[in-house]
């Protein structure tokens, strides 16, 4: 055995540990972890410890990125952007102009001499600004809140915040918060350096509370020689230049104009008979927000609703720069536009240019050259016509002694030609087919060839030539009977129609579908058929219009009559003014339809069904195919090794448009490049699948996000498109369809302006002109949430009047409160609750829900009533609901008295006037003060008003019944515009408009009445005196002893009886005592007597009872035996009787 | 004929199109004059079903002011607010149900509260589209704008043919704050057929005679072809006989197009055989599917509405040929909201130049535009 098991022991393997071949083993082994992770080193260390914290991780995660998502909003920024609004806002001397000056200067390198009303001026390649200083006039501060993109806050940090820019923000708050930007001014005033960083810490903190934490907050810490330090200005304008904007809710659906230039036009002598005529003027501006519509309603904050009479664009007049590859901008490109300041060079506008004479000097040395440059500038500024409408005045002469034609009236025979084509039954063709009738009997057909002879020949592609050719076409023929045409085309037709009528009939199926086919070839300009001859761009209705009227009712060459054409129009419209409205693609009248089960149609139409053929990109055989050679490809190495593959894929982007063409290229070059489509696709997946599935970075679980991701990137989609669409249209056309987009410098003019607008013209209030979208020009009665703020010193009282800032206006109404009570009706509150929101109605204009409003009780810039106030903004809130009709409720309790009470019903009388109500109120439920409830019933007839009523009790006379009832009430429809730009020019900031109801009476001196039931006096009760107890004496036989009533006469106790305190002890003499004894023996005796006989009497009764009662019994005997005799006899007669019958 | 505007009042003249005005009229919250309303005819002034349509359009708002001339002959509207919600209504039997259906379809979006309508009348007329069409071919085409379909619902009720009508219909659409923009440029291809013929107060057979002669001619250019019989009795066969059949091509990008036919009117003088009502249906239906286009030719109106009320964003749509009743309504568009579509007509470049003579008719119009940014302001938010 031991020598076996020594056998069997071997020596065991020992690896080596050094040597050459360890060595290179632990090499072999050894990981490099140079470039790892700590991760991937450590893998044990940053694994799942516990799940359950690491769900709480994730969890924490993904709220963070939840909070952080926002709704994807279509980014609606235009290519080139309008001008930033930076909106300078502050207390009185607190530096605001000092700063815009500084910062102009530090944006073009040019002084300014003085600043009013917006500036606008290039900063950057990409960007201009429009620096605006904000007025000590709330009124101001709510405009520029409505429409500056970034707003610097100045403070003077030597006095701290003030109200006003409290109120400032909070304006802003409620109409959409743009970006905001403190700035402290006047730091050198602190000298302490202490104090100075304890000040600017405590304004820092509680600016963030305002705005939100972390909120720029600049400080300008002196000014050295009138001016803030060029470094801090500086750095200032770089922020100002990089800032970035989010949408606002308002803006991006509202298109809204800063308005920087004002003109009026109104005819001087006009003026002159009367000043205070309504103006005709014309405001400019960058149109901002979203494109603005040609004929849109806008509002004028300060002035009120006007429509846009006339609207065009202007070349930019602060353009920004080419788009040369460069890093800074050109001395040249650093423009400023500020027509209200008085800068600003040359300015163009539709019919003038207007430039900037550099005061009274430039007038002073002439040379020859200047002279020549005034001449040629001097024929530009004159030029009051632009070489399009010199053209269109310029007319020609066909014959000598005719009448000129001028352009405008081919342009309108074209556009009536085409608005005819565009009629059901093809005006065009089947005019000319009557025309020709006239001639040849086969018409009809010659036509028709005619036409189809214009649609083959070689200018037919552009339109506008083509309806030459039809305008001269029907020229000729005209020329051909021009016998006929002397009377009126309407006669002529008719009669023709009925010379006609027959053949016409029968092919009358057949030419309206030809009709039809004919109008969709001429029509390749759909727009124009539809839209007939619509003014393009800056082109205004008011030229048209005359043009129009000038070549109305002319002749052209004394001998074509332009009138036919128009006549002809008219009647074909008269025809169709009453036809009967269908919706069907042939209207009434049914053309042939094509056979389509014939084998030519059928071939043509069978490819719109899935059985059909399909095009090459989407057949499924094909597609098929291409995917198997792709797949093939890298068995096949079609393409060799695997780099050229890449190759080819990068090539195929170039390629694309090739592809796309489908050019007659063989089936095989275009095979060769789906596949390297197919290839890039499938490497583009193989990306994709790798970044979900071996992303070694992070290892930590992810959320699902996709949903939120496709929500982006459809917003960005549809922006992309919103771009892209009408990028390479025609500029004219595009404002047509598109409207005048955010960026373009656009010319308003408005006709009559009240006049106080332009002679109270002060530019130091910004004119915002806001566009108006559907509805809103509307005025109804608008239900929305407010809340009083709470830094507001009073409450406010129902129907007392408030300035109400909503959307772009500003007016004053007379607003209700209430109450949404539980089933949803609106009770009225007599006044606003201290902490929470309460519903409020008002009559003023129709605005979308959710747009937040704030409400002010006066927007008069009297400094002590300010003060007096306090904060100014009484309340906040947003719109909830619009409706042409309220339901506000309050509660009424009709009082009334019973009148008569039966049971358990009851006549009450005072609760109506008459019948009539009572009648309206029939089933209502009544309530006495105890507590009884009711219902009425019915009218009474005699006191009129009064009814019946039923009680589940009886009610008692003195209860007072109440009917609990509703009553509506009415919003009053005030409204009333606030238009403080109307006022003069120093009491702008002092619009007073209805006067509440308190303020009148403190004005006048008017006390009320005090009501006496409210006032406090000394009560006077009397004491109440009851009943005594009476308790019946059959209740009392029942009652135990303890409860029975004591009667205290008889008392033991020696007490001596009160009953008998007062009376008189009566002694009678022996006389009177013996009658009172004799009297006495009489009295037993007759008793005696009265019983005896009372007893006798009894007894005769009961006697003589017995004998009549035997008396009556043997009568009855007697009677009974009587009966049976008769009845006897009957029975006998009766047997008798029955076998005779 | 375009319109005169004097202080912001529309003014037309003439009794066509009166429907396109009211229903533009109560969207913009513009009011509208319409004066000279047959003013030449025997029997001038507004018809019976114009009045019954402003009554229903008084029913679903609130403030509607409606002045008539006492010959009827001019009409003065200012629209109110929508209210929707429940009503009840009796359509006039002059026209079919349809044509106040379509503006109930067209209003249904921006009420203040969902629409549950009960409208009675004839379900199928010659002039307007049937109940069934707005169904199969209209609902669609809303859904696409609305997105969820949460409550549209168009059921029939009762059919009803014309002259006397009794059919009812239910018709409940959901409300929304505004419409999503829309981009329909490719319409897909037929892939398959359906339709129901209906019979009221006739014979069955008849409606199996419609039946045959439709699938013969479908059945030639597609074998999925399934046509369902409605033989009505009692009272949901309406008061008059009459039959009928309403086909439906889908295409597989949920392109629905619909084409009707039915017989003549027993008084009208001819008789109509039912293979022709069938053949008559099927050849519509052809005609209706080599126009093309995203949506039927009837709904090109409905489209362009909502494509125009949608929010500041570019809607795109291809359509077959426009209608004549959609030039005009576009016109309209274009004076009531001032929204102006880009019209580009499409050439067929992929078809061979051998059908040039067939191009003009399936020629496509691709229309653009920008949403006004119209919002519901009738709807409450809490």
């Amino acid at each position: 055995m031991a020598d076996e098991s020594a056998f069997d022991k071997k020596k065991a393997h020992r690896a080596k540990h050094a040597g050459r071949k360890a060595e290179k083993k632990k090499k072999k082994n050894q990981v490099d972890t140079s470039n790892l992770s700590a991760r991937q080193r450590n893998p044990k260390a940053f694994a799942i410890q516990s799940a359950v914290r690491a769900e709480r991780q994730f969890r924490r995660r993904e709220d963070v990125i939840a909070k952080k998502q926002h709704i994807p909003q279509v980014d609606k920024t235009p290519l080139e952007p309008p001008p930033i609004v930076v909106a300078v806002v502050g207390p009185p001397r607190v530096g605001k102009t000092t700063l815009i000056n500084n910062l102009i200067k530090s944006f073009i390198k040019t002084n300014v001499t003085h600043t009013n009303g917006p500036i606008t001026i290039v900063t950057s390649k990409k960007r201009r600004i429009t620096l605006i200083e904000c007025n000590n006039d709330i009124n101001s501060m709510i405009d520029i809140a409505k429409c500056a993109d970034l707003v610097l806050l100045l403070c003077d940090a030597s006095f701290g915040f003030e109200m006003e820019i409290f109120e400032f923000l909070n304006i802003c708050q409620v109409h959409g918060m743009p970006k905001i930007m403190g700035v402290l001014t006047h730091l050198d005033m602190i000298k302490n350096a202490k104090t100075l960083k304890m000040t600017k810490k405590t304004l820092k903190h509680r600016f963030w509370t305002e705005v939100y934490p972390g909120a720029k907050l600049f400080y300008l810490s002196g000014i050295l020689h009138g001016e803030y330090l060029r470094n801090e200005i500086k750095n200032l304008s770089r922020f100002i230049s990089v800032m970035k904007f989010r949408p606002l809710s308002w803006r991006s659906t509202h298109a809204y104009v800063l308005a920087d230039r004002m003109e009026d036009v109104t005819n001087q002598e006009i003026i002159r008979k009367n000043s205070k005529v309504n103006r005709d003027i014309i405001l400019y501006g960058y149109v901002r927000g979203v494109p603005l519509m040609k004929d849109s309603m806008v509002h004028i904050a300060g002035v009120g609703d006007m429509k846009i009479s006339e609207l065009s664009y202007l070349p930019d007049p602060c353009p920004l720069p080419s788009n040369e590859k460069k890093r800074h901008l050109m001395e040249r490109e650093r423009q400023i536009y500020a027509p209200f300041s008085g800068v600003g060079g040359i300015v163009y506008d539709k019919d003038a240019v207007y430039i900037e004479l550099k005061g009274s000097h430039s007038h002073a040395q002439e040379d020859e050259e200047t002279n020549e440059k005034k001449t040629l500038l001097k024929n530009v500024v004159e030029t009051t016509e632009t070489i399009d409408e010199q053209m269109q005045e310029s007319g020609f002469k066909l014959f000598s002694g005719g009448a000129v034609i001028y352009p405008e009236m081919v342009k309108d025979d074209e556009y009536l030609q085409k608005k005819n084509e565009g009629n059901v039954e093809s005006d065009n063709d089947s005019t000319d087919g009557y025309e020709s009738d006239s001639e040849h009997d086969s018409g009809i057909d010659q036509s028709e060839k005619e036409h189809n002879d214009n649609s083959k020949l070689p200018w037919n592609n552009s339109f506008e030539e083509n309806d030459h050719e039809n305008s001269g076409n029907q020229e000729h023929s005209e020329d051909t009977n021009d016998d006929d045409n002397d009377d009126s085309l309407s006669d002529d037709d008719e009669s023709r129609t009925q010379d006609f009528s027959i053949k016409w009939k029968d092919k009358l199926t057949e030419k309206a579908t030809e009709a039809y086919i004919e109008r969709q070839k001429t029509s390749k300009n759909i727009m124009k058929l539809v839209y007939g001859d619509f003014e393009i761009g800056n082109k205004t209705k008011y030229e048209k219009e005359e043009s129009e009227e000038e070549s109305g009712n002319e002749e052209i060459g004394g001998l074509f009559k332009k009138v036919t054409a128009s006549q002809k129009k008219k009647l074909k419209e008269k025809e169709k003014l009453d036809l009967d409205e269908c919706s069907f693609f042939y209207a009434l009248d049914k053309p042939l339809l094509r056979d389509w089960t014939n084998e030519n149609n059928k071939q043509f139409l069978i490819n719109h069904f899935v059985t059909g053929k399909r095009s090459t990109d989407e057949d499924a055989s094909e597609l098929l195919k291409l995917d198997d050679a792709s797949d093939g490809d890298d068995d096949e190495e079609l393409y060799g090794d695997f780099e050229d593959l890449e190759t080819g894929a990068k090539h195929s982007g170039g390629d694309k448009p090739e592809h796309t063409e489908k050019s007659e290229a063989g089936t095989k070059r275009k095979a060769d490049l789906t596949k390297s489509e197919i290839l890039n696709k499938k490497l583009k997946l193989k990306a994709k699948f790798d970044a979900e599935y071996d992303n070694p970075d992070d290892h930590r679980i992810k959320g699902d996000h996709s949903y939120y991701e496709s929500l982006k990137a459809e917003a960005l989609k549809q922006s992309e498109l919103n771009k892209a669409v009408f990028e390479n249209l025609d500029n004219g056309l595009r404002i047509e369809v598109e409207g005048f987009r955010p960026g373009l410098y656009v010319r308003m003019f408005f006709k009559n302006m009240p006049s106080e607008f332009v002679t109270n013209f002060d530019c130091s209030y910004p004119i915002l002109i806001g566009a108006l979208n559907m509805a809103e020009q509307n005025i109804g009665f608008v239900s929305c949430k407010v809340k009083k703020h709470r830094w507001y010193k009073k409450i406010l009282k129902t129907n007392d009047p408030l300035i109400i800032s909503l959307g772009w206006r500003r007016f004053q109404t007379l607003p209700i409160y209430s109450k949404i009570e539980d089933d949803l009706k609106c009770r009225y509150l007599k006044y606003t609750p201290e902490h929470v929101t309460c519903n409020m109605h008002f009559f003023g204009p129709i605005t979308p829900q959710n747009t937040g409003f704030l409400a002010l009780q006066s927007v008069n810039n009297k400094t002590n009533e300010i003060k007096q106030m306090g904060f100014r903004i009484a309340a906040t809130g947003s719109v909830n609901e619009i409706n042409k009709s309220t339901q506000i409720v309050k509660k009424l309790k009709l009082v009334g008295t019973p009148l008569k009470i039966y049971k358990k019903t009851a006549f009450i009388k005072d609760m109506f006037t008459s019948t009539l109500e009572v009648a309206k109120f029939e089933g209502a439920r009544i309530k006495t003060v105890s507590g009884i409830r009711g219902q009425i019933k019915k009218a009474l007839n005699k006191p009129e008003g009064a009814f019946r009523a039923t009680f589940e009790d009886k009610i008692l006379m003195s209860d007072i019944i109440f009917c609990r009832t509703w009553y509506k009430v009415d919003v009053t429809k005030f409204y009333a515009p606030v238009v403080n730009l109307l006022l003069p020019i120093n009491s702008k900031n002092a619009w007073q408009g209805m006067k509440t109801k308190g303020q009148l009476k403190r004005e006048r001196n008017i006390k009320n009445e005090a009501n006496t039931d409210s006032m406090y006096l000394d009560v006077n009760r009397e004491p109440k005196v009851f009943k005594p107890l009476r308790i019946p004496k059959e209740l009392q036989k029942g009652l135990p002893y303890r409860f029975k009533p004591k009667d205290k006469t008889t008392t033991l106790s020696g007490k001596p009886n009160n009953k008998f305190k007062n009376r008189i002890a009566v002694v009678k003499s022996p006389y009177e005592q013996k009658v009172s004894n004799v009297m006495k023996m009489l009295k037993t005796n007759f008793d005696k007597k009265k019983e005896t006989q009372k007893q006798a009497t009894a007894e005769r009764l009961k006697n003589h009872k017995k004998k009549l009662e035997e008396e009556e019994w043997r009568r009855i005997k007697r009677q009974k035996e009587l009966k049976k005799k008769i009845c006897r006899q009957l029975s006998k007669m009766g047997n008798k009787k029955r076998p005779q019958m | 004929m375009p319109a005169v505007i004097e202080n912001d009042v529309l003014a037309y003249k003439g009794s066509n199109f009166f429907r396109q005005r009211l229903l533009l009229s109560t969207l913009s919250g513009r009011a509208v004059k319409i004066e000279d309303i047959r003013s030449s005819h025997d029997d001038p002034g507004l018809r019976e079903y114009e009045v019954n349509l402003i009554r229903l359009l008084d029913k679903v708002t609130n403030g509607t002011r409606v002045e008539l001339s006492e010959t009827g002959t001019s009409v003065y509207f200012q629209p109110g607010i929508l209210i929707g919600g429940q009503v009840t209504h009796s359509c006039c039997t002059q026209r079919g149900i349809g044509y106040y259906l379509e503006v109930l379809l067209a209003l249904g979006p921006f009420c203040k509260e969902p629409l549950n309508a009960i409208l009675q009348g004839v379900t199928h007329s010659n002039l307007d589209v049937s109940v069934d069409k707005v169904k199969t071919a209209a609902l669609p085409i809303l859904l696409k704008f609305i997105l969820v379909d949460d409550g549209l619902e168009l059921k029939v009720v009762r059919r009803g043919a014309p002259p006397l009508g009794g059919g009812e219909i239910v018709f409940r659409c959901p409300v929304r704050r505004h419409l999503r923009p829309l981009q329909w440029t490719k319409w897909g291809l037929v892939k398959r057929i359906r339709g129901i013929v209906y019979a009221l107060r006739v014979s069955p057979t008849m409606a199996n005679r419609v039946v045959e002669s439709a699938k013969g001619v479908m059945l030639k250019f597609l074998p999925d072809v399934y046509i369902n019989t409605d033989q009505c009795r009692g009272p949901n066969a309406g008061k008059s006989p009459g039959y009928g059949v309403s086909l439906v091509a889908e295409t597989d990008e949920k392109t629905f197009y619909c084409a009707e036919a039915k017989n003549l009117e027993v008084g009208s003088g001819s008789v109509s055989l039912p293979e022709d009502v069938g053949r008559e249906a099927a050849q519509r239906l052809l005609d209706e599917v080599a126009r093309g286009g995203a949506v039927d030719s009837s709904f090109q109106w409905l489209l362009a509405l909502w494509m125009a009320l949608g929010q500041k964003d570019v809607s795109e749509c291809v359509v077959g040929p426009l209608s004549e009743y959609t030039i005009t309504f576009l016109q309209h568009l274009k004076e009531f909201f001032g929204v102006m579509f880009k019209l580009e007509v499409l050439r067929n470049d992929s078809e061979d130049d051998s059908d040039d003579e067939d191009t003009p008719l399936t020629s496509k119009v691709k229309m653009t535009c920008i949403g006004i940014g119209y919002v519901n302001i009738s709807k409450r938010t809490l």
